[in-house]
C-alpha cells in the first residue's frame, strides 16, 4: 500500500502544483454600457476655485460627471486675449487629475492676466450637451528659462539695426500691438526686396543686455543638447518669405557685442519657409542644432533677425515679405511646453 | 514550474532505466504494415458521385428578381489509394484524386491531385516513424478538433452529406486534427511499479509562408503516457498518467516577416481507478496544465543585419483544471460522470480550440458556396443548419491563431470544446446502453459560468443539456429487418443579469429526430428531422490579437426558427457501398412576418462506393 500512498501523493502534487486556478479577473473592456448606454450628465461643471493666480504657482481644476465614460472636451477661453486652452479625456468624471489648468495655452495668443475666462464642457457624441463656467485669471502663467526679450519695452539701445537697412517698411516693421502672441507687443519685421534685388530685405540685431544680464546671455544651462531656444513667429503665410536667426559670439573677447566686430554666427541649417505656417507659431530647438559648443554658448553676446524674400520666385515687382516674433526664451532640459 | 517539470523528467528518467522490455506501439496510421518480408501493393480508394438540385423559395423573393431559382451542382470523384509495402519495415501511401463537377467537359471543372500522401516505418523494432500526411490528437486541451456544432444525434436521413463533409476535411471519430509533418513514437513495458510507457512526438508545418509576410508556421509536441501496475487485484487499483506539451511558432527566418507568434500548453492528464471490480468501477480522472502564448519579434542592428534571435514582446498565460469522476455499472451498462472545469480565461491553446465550423473567415465574412448574397439588399445569408448540413466550404481543418468567430444560436456554452476558455462549473454525464443495444442513451450536461466579464463585471451563465437516444425498434419485436428511431435535443440557456445594457438572455433548442426502416434487405426508408428555435439576445465580441476583445457590435437579436425535414431511400449493395436518393425541405423563419424568410427545396442523389 506504500506504493498507493506514494502515487496519491504524487498525483496531487501534480494537480495542485500545475493549475493555480488564478486568473485575471478584470473585465474585458470597452464597458458596455459606455458602447450601448444612453448618456446622462449628473452633475453640473464647476470650478474649484472663483480665481486663480498662476504667477504664484497655483492651478484650477473643473469638476463634472457623467453617467457613463465618454469623449470629452473641456475649452477655456480669454476673454479678452482670445486665447484658447483644450483639454480632452475620456472617462465619466472631470476632476483633479484629468481636468487641471496651469494657465497653458493650446492655441495662441497666451492668455493675460486680470481677465476672465469662458469654460466650455461638451461632449462630441452627444451633440446637444454643453455646461459652461468661468474663471478670473488674476496672473498668467510664467514659464521657466531665461527670457531675452517679450518685446513688451522699448528695445532702445539693445536693438541695432544697421545703415543699410532701407528696404523694410518703416511703417510696419518695429514694435506692434494689433497681434501680439504674449502681452501688449510683439516685434514684426516687413519689407520688399526691391531696391537692390539680392534677396536681402533686412536685418536687426538684439543685444544680450536685453535680458537684462550683463553682455553676455547668462543661460540656465551652456550644455548645447539641454538648451532650447524657444520663440513665437508669426506668418500670413504670404509666399517668397524667409527668416532666419543667428547667434553671435563674443568674437573680440569684450564680453558685449560690437557690430562688425563679432562676427562668428551660429545659426540652424533650415531657414524658416514663412509659407508653410499661419498665425503664430512657437518654434523650438535644442542650440545644439545650431553646431554651437559649450564655451561658446557662454560667450553669446547677440542675435540677428534677418528678413529674406526669395527672389527665384517673386514675381515682378516683388511682393512684401514679413514676420512677426514674440517671447524669445531659453530654456532647459526641454523645449516649452504651453 | 520549470523546476518541477525538471524533477519530474529526471524521475522518468530513472524509470525508464529500470525498464525491462521493450516493445513498439502503432504510429495511429490506418493501414497495416506486412507482415512479411514480400513487397506488396495494395489499391483501394473511394468512388462519389453526387447530384444536387437546390431550389429556393419563400417571402425574400417577393421582391427579389436577381436570384436565380434553382441551382444544381455535384461532382464525380475518384480518391484512388495505393498502397505498398516494399518490405516488412516500411509502408508508403499515396491517394490520388480525379474530380470532376456537374457540368464540367473538356478540361473544365476537372482535376487531379495527391490527396495524401505518406510513409511510415519502424525503425530497429523499436522506434515507428512517419512522415507525410497524418491525423493526430493529443488531449483536449492541446492538440484535438472538438466536435460540430448544431448536431446531437445524427438521423440517418442526414448522415450521407454530413459523412461527405468528414471525409473532405479529414474528420474523424478520435477528433483527430490533419497536419502535415512527421512523426515518431514507442513504447516500453516494465515489470513493478510501472506497466508500460509510451512516448510519442511530432512535428508539422501548419502554414506556408508567402514570402512577404507571412511566416512558416510549425506545430510540435509529444505525449509520455505511463500506466502502472494493478497495486490492488482485489479492488483493482492502477494509474494512468500522462504528460502532454505542444508548441505552435512561427518560424520568422522564412519569409521577410518580422513578428511572430509562440503559443504552448503543458499539461498532465491522469486517469486513477480507485474501484475496478467485475460489476463497477470508479475512475478519478482529469488534466491540469497552463498555456502561454508570445509575440516573437525579428530584430535587425543598425546595420540592417540580421540578428538570429527573437525577443518576446506581449505575453499572456492561464491555466486550467478539469477534474473528474466517472462511476461504471457494468453489467448495467450505465455510467455516470461529473467533473468540475475551471479554464482560465486567457488560457490559448492554437491546436485545441480550432472550430471546424468557419462562421468568418479573414474577411469576416462566411464561405458559403449558394445562396450567399439573397433579396433585394443582396445581404449575405446567415448560416443555417442546412448549411451546415451540406456545405462543406463552411468547414475547415485549419489551426487558428485566435478565436474564430461562432454563432451563438448553435453553441454557446462551449463553443470551442472542452477547450472553450474563460468558463467554469459543472459538467456531468450519463451513459446508458451500447450501440446495438435495444436502448442506447445518454445525457451530457454543463451548469458553467463565465470567469472574467466581458464589458461588465456581471458573468455570463450557462446551461446545456444535451440528450440522445437510439431505439433499436426491430429487436422489441423481434423482427429480421432493422428499425431504428433515432432522438436527440439539445438546450442551451445562456443569461446575464446588470442593467438594461448588460443583460444577456438567449435560449436555443435543437430537437433531432430520424426513422429509418429496412423495407427489404438492404433497401432502407430513410426519415428525419431537424427543427431548431433560437431566442433572445445576446453579445458576441470582435477579438483582436491574443484573443482581446477589440469591441462589441451591436447585441445579437434573434427570433429565429429553423425546420429541416428529409425524406429518403438508401440501398446498400456491399458494406460501404451504397446509393441514396432523398429530398430535403428547409424553412428558416426569421420572426413573424419577416420579409427575409426563406425556404430550400433540395433533391440530391449519391452514390459512395468505399473499395
Amino acid at each position: 500500500m506504500n506504493n498507493i500512498k506514494i502515487l496519491y501523493v504524487f498525483y496531487l502534487f501534480l494537480i495542485l502544483g500545475i493549475s493555480g486556478c488564478s486568473h485575471d479577473t478584470e473585465p474585458e473592456m470597452p464597458n458596455l454600457v459606455d458602447r450601448f448606454g444612453p448618456f446622462t450628465g449628473l452633475s453640473a461643471l464647476t470650478a474649484s476655485q472663483p480665481t486663480v493666480d498662476f504667477a504664484a504657482g497655483e492651478t484650477v481644476f473643473f469638476n463634472a460627471t457623467f453617467n457613463k465614460n465618454v469623449d470629452w472636451i473641456l475649452e477655456i477661453t480669454g476673454a479678452v486675449s482670445g486665447s484658447v486652452k483644450r483639454i480632452e479625456g475620456f472617462s465619466s468624471e472631470l476632476n483633479a487629475s484629468n481636468a487641471t489648468w496651469d494657465g497653458g495655452t493650446t492655441e495662441f495668443p497666451l492668455f493675460r492676466a486680470e481677465e476672465t475666462v469662458n469654460v466650455v464642457l461638451t461632449v462630441p457624441e452627444e451633440g446637444e450637451f454643453m455646461e459652461t463656467t468661468t474663471v478670473e485669471t488674476l496672473s498668467s502663467k510664467q514659464y521657466e528659462g531665461l527670457l531675452l526679450t517679450d518685446f513688451e519695452q522699448e528695445l532702445g539701445s539693445n536693438e541695432v539695426v544697421g545703415n543699410f537697412e532701407f528696404e523694410f517698411n518703416p511703417m510696419t516693421t518695429g514694435r506692434q500691438t494689433d497681434i501680439p502672441a504674449q502681452g501688449n507687443f510683439y516685434y514684426n519685421l516687413a519689407g520688399m526686396d526691391d531696391v537692390v534685388p539680392n534677396f536681402f530685405v533686412g536685418l536687426m540685431d538684439l543685444k544680450a543686455e536685453l535680458a537684462g544680464g550683463g553682455g553676455t546671455l547668462d543661460f540656465p544651462t551652456t550644455v548645447p543638447e539641454e538648451l532650447y531656444f524657444n520663440y513665437f513667429i508669426y506668418s500670413d503665410r504670404v509666399p517668397h518669405g524667409l527668416a532666419i536667426i543667428e547667434f553671435f559670439i563674443d568674437g573680440n573677447g569684450t564680453g558685449t557685442y560690437e557690430r562688425d566686430q563679432d562676427t562668428q554666427t551660429f545659426r540652424i541649417a533650415e531657414d524658416i519657409d514663412l509659407n508653410t505656417f499661419e498665425g503664430w507659431q512657437l518654434m523650438s530647438y535644442p542650440m545644439s542644432d545650431t553646431g554651437i559648443s559649450q564655451e561658446q554658448l557662454e560667450n553669446v553676446v547677440a542675435l540677428r533677425l534677418l528678413l529674406i524674400s526669395n527672389m527665384n520666385t517673386q514675381p515682378s515687382p516683388p511682393l512684401e515679405v514679413a514676420y512677426g516674433l514674440d517671447y524669445m526664451i531659453f530654456t532647459e532640459g526641454s523645449a516649452l511646453q504651453l | 514550474m520549470k523546476n518541477l517539470f525538471t524533477k519530474i523528467s529526471l524521475l522518468l528518467g530513472m524509470i525508464l532505466l529500470t525498464g525491462l522490455s521493450l516493445w513498439s506501439q502503432d504510429g495511429g496510421s490506418q493501414a497495416t504494415i506486412a507482415d512479411e518480408e514480400k513487397a506488396q501493393i495494395r489499391f483501394n480508394g473511394l468512388g462519389r458521385t453526387i447530384i444536387n438540385r437546390t431550389e429556393i423559395g419563400g417571402e425574400i423573393l417577393a421582391s427579389d428578381s436577381s436570384t436565380v431559382g434553382q441551382v444544381t451542382d455535384g461532382e464525380f470523384l475518384l480518391d484512388l489509394k495505393v498502397n505498398a509495402t516494399p518490405n516488412k519495415s516500411s509502408e508508403v501511401q499515396a491517394i490520388l484524386r480525379l474530380r470532376n463537377e456537374f457540368g464540367g467537359f473538356f478540361g473544365a471543372g476537372q482535376s487531379i491531385e495527391v490527396r495524401e500522401l505518406w510513409a511510415r516505418g519502424i525503425i530497429a523494432d523499436f522506434v515507428k516513424y512517419r512522415v507525410g500526411d497524418m491525423d493526430l490528437a493529443m488531449s483536449p486541451y492541446t492538440l484535438f478538433s472538438p466536435d460540430e456544432e448544431g448536431f446531437v444525434n445524427k438521423p440517418g436521413v442526414f448522415q450521407p452529406l454530413k459523412q461527405v463533409i468528414d471525409y473532405e476535411q479529414f474528420y474523424t471519430d478520435e477528433n483527430t486534427r490533419r497536419l502535415q509533418g512527421g512523426k515518431i513514437d514507442f513504447g516500453l513495458n516494465f515489470g513493478s511499479v510501472l506497466e508500460d510507457m509510451e512516448v510519442s512526438s511530432f512535428i508539422a508545418r501548419i502554414r506556408g509562408t508567402d514570402f512577404t509576410t507571412i511566416p512558416n508556421r510549425l506545430i510540435t509536441g509529444g505525449q509520455l503516457d505511463l500506466s502502472t501496475v494493478t497495486f490492488d487485484d482485489s479492488l483493482g487499483i492502477k494509474a494512468d498518467v500522462g504528460f502532454n506539451l505542444i508548441h505552435t511558432f512561427d518560424d520568422l527566418q522564412s519569409g521577410n516577416a518580422v513578428t511572430g507568434i509562440r503559443n504552448t500548453v503543458y499539461t498532465v492528464d491522469y486517469d486513477l481507478t480507485v474501484l475496478d471490480k467485475d460489476n463497477m468501477s470508479l475512475n478519478l480522472a482529469g488534466e491540469s496544465g497552463r498555456s502561454e502564448v508570445k509575440r516573437a519579434e525579428r530584430i535587425t542592428d543598425n546595420e540592417g543585419t540580421e540578428e538570429n534571435v527573437t525577443i518576446e514582446g506581449t505575453e499572456e498565460d492561464d491555466t486550467f483544471m478539469d477534474v473528474g469522476l466517472t462511476f461504471k455499472l457494468k453489467k448495467q451498462k450505465l455510467t455516470i460522470s461529473a467533473s468540475y472545469i475551471d479554464i482560465g480565461p486567457d488560457f490559448f491553446s492554437m491546436g485545441a480550440q480550432s472550430k471546424r465550423i468557419e462562421f468568418e473567415n479573414n474577411e469576416f465574412r462566411n464561405n458559403k458556396t449558394y445562396y450567399d448574397r439573397i433579396g433585394t439588399n443582396r445581404l449575405e445569408r446567415q448560416v443555417s443548419l442546412f448549411d451546415l448540413s451540406r456545405d462543406r466550404e463552411l468547414y475547415t481543418f485549419r489551426t487558428a491563431d485566435r478565436l474564430m468567430a461562432y454563432d451563438p444560436r448553435y453553441s454557446n456554452t462551449l463553443p470551442y470544446g472542452d477547450a472553450t476558455p474563460n468558463r467554469k462549473g459543472l459538467k456531468f454525464g450519463v451513459h446508458y446502453g451500447e450501440e446495438m443495444d435495444k436502448i442506447n442513451a445518454w445525457v451530457d450536461g454543463a451548469f458553467l459560468t463565465e470567469i472574467r466579464g466581458q464589458g461588465t463585471t456581471e458573468l455570463k451563465d450557462f446551461t446545456l443539456i444535451k440528450a440522445a437516444a437510439d431505439f433499436n425498434i426491430h429487436q422489441f419485436l423481434d423482427w429480421k429487418n432493422m428499425i431504428k428511431a433515432t432522438f436527440g435535443v439539445q438546450y442551451e440557456s445562456t443569461t446575464r443579469g446588470g442593467g438594461e445594457f448588460e443583460v444577456v438572455d438567449l435560449n436555443s433548442t435543437l430537437i433531432d429526430l430520424g426513422l429509418e426502416v429496412e423495407i427489404f434487405s438492404k433497401f432502407d426508408l430513410l426519415l428525419g428531422a431537424k427543427l431548431f428555435n433560437s431566442e433572445g439576445r445576446d453579445y458576441v465580441p470582435i477579438l483582436t490579437g491574443f484573443n482581446d476583445v477589440q469591441d462589441f457590435p451591436a447585441p445579437l437579436v434573434f427570433d429565429d426558427e429553423e425546420t429541416m425535414l428529409g425524406l429518403g431511400i438508401k440501398y446498400e449493395f456491399k458494406k460501404d457501398i451504397y446509393m441514396t436518393l432523398q429530398y430535403n425541405h428547409f424553412e428558416s423563419v426569421l420572426g413573424t412576418d419577416n420579409p427575409d424568410n426563406y425556404d430550400f427545396q433540395q433533391f440530391f442523389v449519391l452514390y459512395n462506393m468505399e473499395f
